[in-house]
């Protein structure tokens, strides 16, 4: 997947026309709803703003620093450096192939599974930077989960989908599976619907269920940051409506960092929004200023469609 | 315009013949295919089918003889043209048992009269192979006499004219002796019971004198080696026996006489030298059979037929045991009504019985099979005689003689014959046995599919052992855990070996590797235990080491650490084989294998086959099964990673569940190859059809069963029909297999089918 992008990325930067075409095309769909493109969710203004810059470490969940990002000999992310809060929901925008999901897939090192992947700088979880070499990869993904683009439900029942996480930690008793299973499928909004069929396919549920069911798999290991990566974009409105307030419920409890492609979706649910560009971090601001308040140009192009 | 839109018309026609072509074909290919396995299946259905048909007698003629007097036997030549008959008046008479040319059926042939009708006062008759027959007299003598035929093409002015020769056939007969009589009884008694054989020159007469005595004169030749005149030393003995004699048989190898008097049966041994000693009386189980009223011997002279008033007929022949080769009841036959006559076959063990009520019966012993049982003739068959090929049937009503056609091409093959224990004539058991043929024509085929069936599963069982571990481990490994710039070599690589001709793997397990086992064989065990306990060793050993060596070499590279250390255990284990072979095995284990552990040792054994014909498997495991677990979805695994679990708990917890259905066909695949594999189990076992897992002893599997006897048997014989029967077998095998593996993989598949 990761591969993908960078082909993508390459393409972007050999023939900038084309991809003002494309994106102009984009744009185009977008501005059917461009009432709602710029608005900000009302639930999310309200929040107290941060200073981003100099968070407080006690305020801070993750601290990226100088994290530069290569795909062989091609660097897919330029010197990137930011704060991402605790409990609050971050969102990464950007065109195709700027860099967004690769730098989520940083946060848990999934681009590990990439051979040709070679990572400079830090991300450093409450102080320890998480590429040490003695930072165990799989205790990591324990406190960082991740949702994918897909809903990739296992082959197994629903119930044994949502304890897979805690049996993995060789979690036995039954009373704790079956509270966990219950407390997490109510934490994805899921548990009214399957209640009564926990033993069933997970393969049973519509897409957007499945997504949920997804979410109550990580939620169930309790992590400390929740990555999803366009969880929505695979689903029918009324899913990706059912998704986008469950996320804003869950940052009561984790930390979401959401990588998303629909710029409403993101004004929608994020407290603080990251706009990339090819492979920069090209502005990083509480929601509601980079929406309505963009400083750069390229951000104030790419929220209005006019990309230049 | 218009002609624009007309080429397109033009255009999309052709695209729709296209279309329609490619769709026709690929239909008439796929439906081709099912027709040829189907015409496979139906072939093989088709050859194999006469061996389960019944038997069908069919009149092809009747006649009249001359009114004689009592006729004492019946015989026919080779091609059922000519028949003959023995009169108690001391006759023997030819004649013709169709019409052909200018004989009649009927008519006389040729007549000669050896012997006054008032001197005879017995007959005897040898196995219809000997084809001899003798007249006791009163005078204690006896004439032999051997009908003969001679076959002539001789060419006339009508069959020159035609180009078609006829063939004819002369009777005339021979008298042994130079025309003499032979003094049985040196004291000139009447033989009131006589049997008679021979084994060429010697020849070995018994009679009954004087009611109670029993006379045994063994002609013994010999042949002046200068002259080459044979002369005939009588050796004469005479055993009184308390009450009157009923039967008598002599074995055609001269060695046995057997002499019946109500229900004890005594067996005589003759020596070389023509000593006789009583050896056995039969242990008789009249409660059981009832009494006895003839004895007869079947074709090869192992089985003796004892005919009991109840209708049964006993089977006993000699079976080896603590006191030496006795006498045995094996098994009996019921004809259901008292029997009055026994005709056994030339060559086969099958026999014509024929009953009181005037039933015919047809047995074999072999398959223990009834397989006829009626009244063939509209008035009662007195008297029943087969031709040397078994395919007519000459039959004595008391309204005159009838030629019969018999279809009983296969009696030997029956369901139990082929799937149970049998116990053949010499065994000391029932038993499962394979052995089609021998030199001799009056062998009892053993018929048996069950050990080769054995053998068949049993190397399939050994190569799968051998074949699935390292076949799954490589394939997961690859699939999994490899590089894929490593992979893009190792998959091509061990798909080659697929393509490598299985007769060299073989040829090069039969000649090298055979050998080389046996004279390493405790490094080879200490191979295969030792090799998978060091790769967990330095597993536990890597897990061990601190992290700054771990973090120096990739985990996809880490496996090349395995090569030298499973090279140096392999080393190590041939180093010290003839060290262990020294020390613990007093310097053999061959020997050591067969006479301190009793265990019998072949050279080419199932551990060969097991490491060939695994050799042959794995590519065949490994590519399907890696394309399998290759092909379990990046997300699913990633969905399981990104929950904290580590690569081995994803493998077994995820990833393995998805591809089950695939490893799982991709094993049932090996094994159908296992079960079909010829060249390598040819080449490699020793075809020892035996029953028996030892690992250290060869096997004969259906398919190399078939490959072996093929070349050499009759067409249309029951021999080749069996060879048919195995390939059914092995075709149902594979059958079997491969639909529980479909069955298995489709109930997978919709269990673990993934998005």
């Amino acid at each position: 997947m990761c591969v993908t992008i960078y082909v993508k990325n390459t393409a972007h930067l050999s023939t900038k026309i084309e991809h003002e075409r494309i994106y102009k095309k984009d744009f185009d769909e977008l501005a059917k709803g461009s009432e709602f493109m710029i608005s900000v969710n009302p639930s999310t203004s309200n929040m107290e703003k941060l200073d981003l810059h100099n968070l407080p470490a006690e305020q801070t969940a993750l601290d990226i620093k100088n994290l530069d990002l290569y795909y062989g000999e091609d660097q897919a992310l330029h010197d990137i450096s930011m704060r991402i809060p605790k409990n609050r929901v971050t969102a990464f925008i950007g065109p195709s192939g700027c860099g967004k999901s690769t730098l989520l897939r940083c946060i848990n090192r999934m681009n590990d599974l990439v051979e040709i992947c070679r990572i400079d700088g830090e991300i450093e979880l409450h102080g320890q930077n998480i590429y040490d070499k003695n930072v165990d990869v799989a205790a990591l993904r324990r406190r960082v989960g991740m949702v994918f683009q897909r809903p990739n439900p296992f082959p197994k029942s629903i119930y044994e989908n949502v304890v897979y996480g805690l049996r993995l930690q060789g979690v036995k008793d039954k009373r704790v599976l079956d509270e966990a299973v219950e407390t997490s499928l109510r934490g994805a909004a899921l548990w009214d619907e399957v209640k009564d069929r926990l033993n069933a396919s997970a393969f049973s549920l519509s897409g957007g269920q499945q997504q949920r069911l997804v979410i109550a798999r990580s939620i169930a290991i309790e992590p400390e940051i929740l990555l999803l990566d366009e969880p929505t974009s695979a689903l029918d409105p009324i899913s990706t409506l059912t998704i986008e307030e469950l996320i804003t419920e869950l940052k009561e409890k984790f930390t979401v960092v959401i990588v998303t492609h629909n710029m409403q979706q993101a004004a929608r649910v994020s407290d603080q929004t990251a706009f990339l560009y090819m492979g920069k971090m090209i502005e990083y601001a509480d929601t509601d200023t980079l929406f309505t308040t963009p400083s750069e140009k390229q951000t104030e192009d790419y929220i209005t469609g006019r990309y230049g | 315009m218009a002609t624009q839109s007309a080429q397109q018309l033009s255009a999309n026609r052709m695209r729709l013949f296209k279309d329609r072509f490619a769709r026709y074909g690929v239909t008439a290919g796929g439906v081709m295919v099912l027709v040829a396995l189907l015409l496979i299946f139906f072939y093989l259905l088709y050859v194999v089918q006469p061996i389960f048909e019944s038997v069908s007698l069919k009149k092809v003629n009747s006649f009249n003889l001359p009114e004689s007097g009592q006729v004492e036997a019946v015989g026919m030549e080779e091609q059922a043209e000519i028949g003959y008959r023995f009169l108690r008046s001391g006759e023997l008479q030819f004649f013709s048992l169709i019409d052909k040319n200018d004989r009649r059926s009927g008519d006389i042939l040729l007549s000669e009269t050896f012997v006054e009708p008032e001197n005879v006062s017995s007959f005897a008759k040898t196995l219809p192979v000997n084809h001899q027959y003798a007249y006791g007299l009163e005078s204690g003598e006896a004439v032999v006499v051997e009908p003969k035929f001679s076959v002539t093409f001789p060419e006339t002015a009508a069959t020159a004219a035609t180009d078609k020769v006829e063939r004819v056939i002369t009777p005339r007969f021979e008298v042994k002796n130079d025309g003499q009589p032979l003094v049985v009884d040196e004291n000139g008694r009447a033989l009131e019971k006589l049997s008679y054989e021979t084994d060429g020159d010697g020849m070995l007469f018994a009679a009954a004198v004087e009611n109670s005595t029993l006379l045994i004169t063994h002609f013994v030749a010999e042949e002046n080696f200068m002259t080459g005149a044979v002369t005939l030393t009588p050796n004469y003995t005479e055993i009184p026996l308390n009450t009157a004699i009923d039967d008598i048989v002599v074995t055609p190898d001269l060695r046995q006489v057997i002499a019946r008097r109500g229900n004890r049966v005594h067996v005589f041994d003759i020596s070389i030298s023509g000593n006789v000693t009583e050896r056995e009386l039969l242990p008789m189980r009249t409660r059981e059979l009832g009494n006895a009223t003839g004895m007869y011997l079947l074709a090869g002279a192992s089985s003796v037929l004892l005919t009991h008033d109840t209708g049964k007929v006993s089977q006993w022949f000699e079976v080896p045991g603590d006191d030496g080769r006795q006498y045995q009841y094996i098994r009996s036959f019921d004809a259901g009504s008292p029997i009055t006559e026994i005709e056994v076959e030339y060559y086969r063990r099958t026999f014509y019985t024929l009953s009181e009520n005037g039933d015919m019966n047809i047995f074999h012993t072999t398959a223990e099979a009834d397989l006829y049982r009626g009244k063939p003739a509209e008035a009662k068959v007195q008297a029943v005689m087969v031709d040397p090929r078994a395919n007519y049937l000459l039959m004595k009503t008391a309204e005159g003689y009838g030629l019969y056609d018999v279809d009983n091409e296969h009696p030997e093959v029956s369901w139990s014959g082929l799937w149970q224990e049998v116990w053949y004539e010499g065994y000391p058991e029932p038993d499962y046995t394979w052995q089609s043929t021998s030199g001799s024509d009056d062998f009892e085929s053993k018929f048996s599919l069950v050990p080769i069936s054995f053998g068949t599963i049993k190397a399939a069982a050994y190569a799968m052992l051998f074949a699935v571990p390292i076949g799954l481990a490589a394939a997961v490994y690859t699939a999994y855990f490899m590089s894929p710039s490593v992979r893009r070599y190792v998959k091509p690589t061990v798909e080659i070996m697929e393509a490598l001709p299985t007769v060299i793997l073989g040829f090069l397990a039969g000649l090298w590797l055979a050998p080389l086992v046996e004279a390493y064989l405790p490094g080879f065990v200490a191979v295969l235990l030792l090799v998978p306990l060091a790769i967990i060793l330095m597993a536990a050993l890597w897990s061990q080491l601190p992290t700054q060596i771990k973090s120096k070499v990739n985990d996809g590279r880490a496996a090349l650490l395995l090569i030298p250390v499973v090279l140096a255990v392999g080393w190590f284990s041939f180093e010290i084989s003839p060290w262990v072979e020294q020390v613990v095995f007093d310097g053999d284990a061959r020997r050591f294998i067969t006479n301190e552990l009793g265990v019998t040792f072949d050279q080419r054994n199932s551990l060969v086959v097991g490491i060939a014909m695994g050799f042959a498997v794995i590519p065949t495991i490994f590519s399907i099964a890696e394309d399998a677990v290759f092909s379990v979805p990046k997300h699913l695994s990633n969905g399981s990673l990104a929950l904290g679990a580590t690569p081995w708990q994803t493998l077994t917890k995820v990833v393995l569940l998805t591809a089950s259905p695939g490893i799982f066909s991709a094993v049932m695949m090996g094994l159908g190859r296992a079960v079909g594999e010829t060249m390598i189990v040819l080449m490699a076992t020793g075809n020892t059809p035996i029953m028996d897992w030892n690992i250290f002893e060869g096997m004969r599997t259906l398919s190399a069963n078939i490959a072996v006897e093929m070349p050499e048997s009759e067409v249309g014989s029951s021999h080749y029909r069996i060879l048919f029967l195995a390939a059914f077998v092995l075709f149902i095998f594979t059958f079997f297999f491969n639909t529980i593996a479909e069955f298995v993989r489709q109930r997978l598949r919709d269990k673990y089918s993934s998005m």
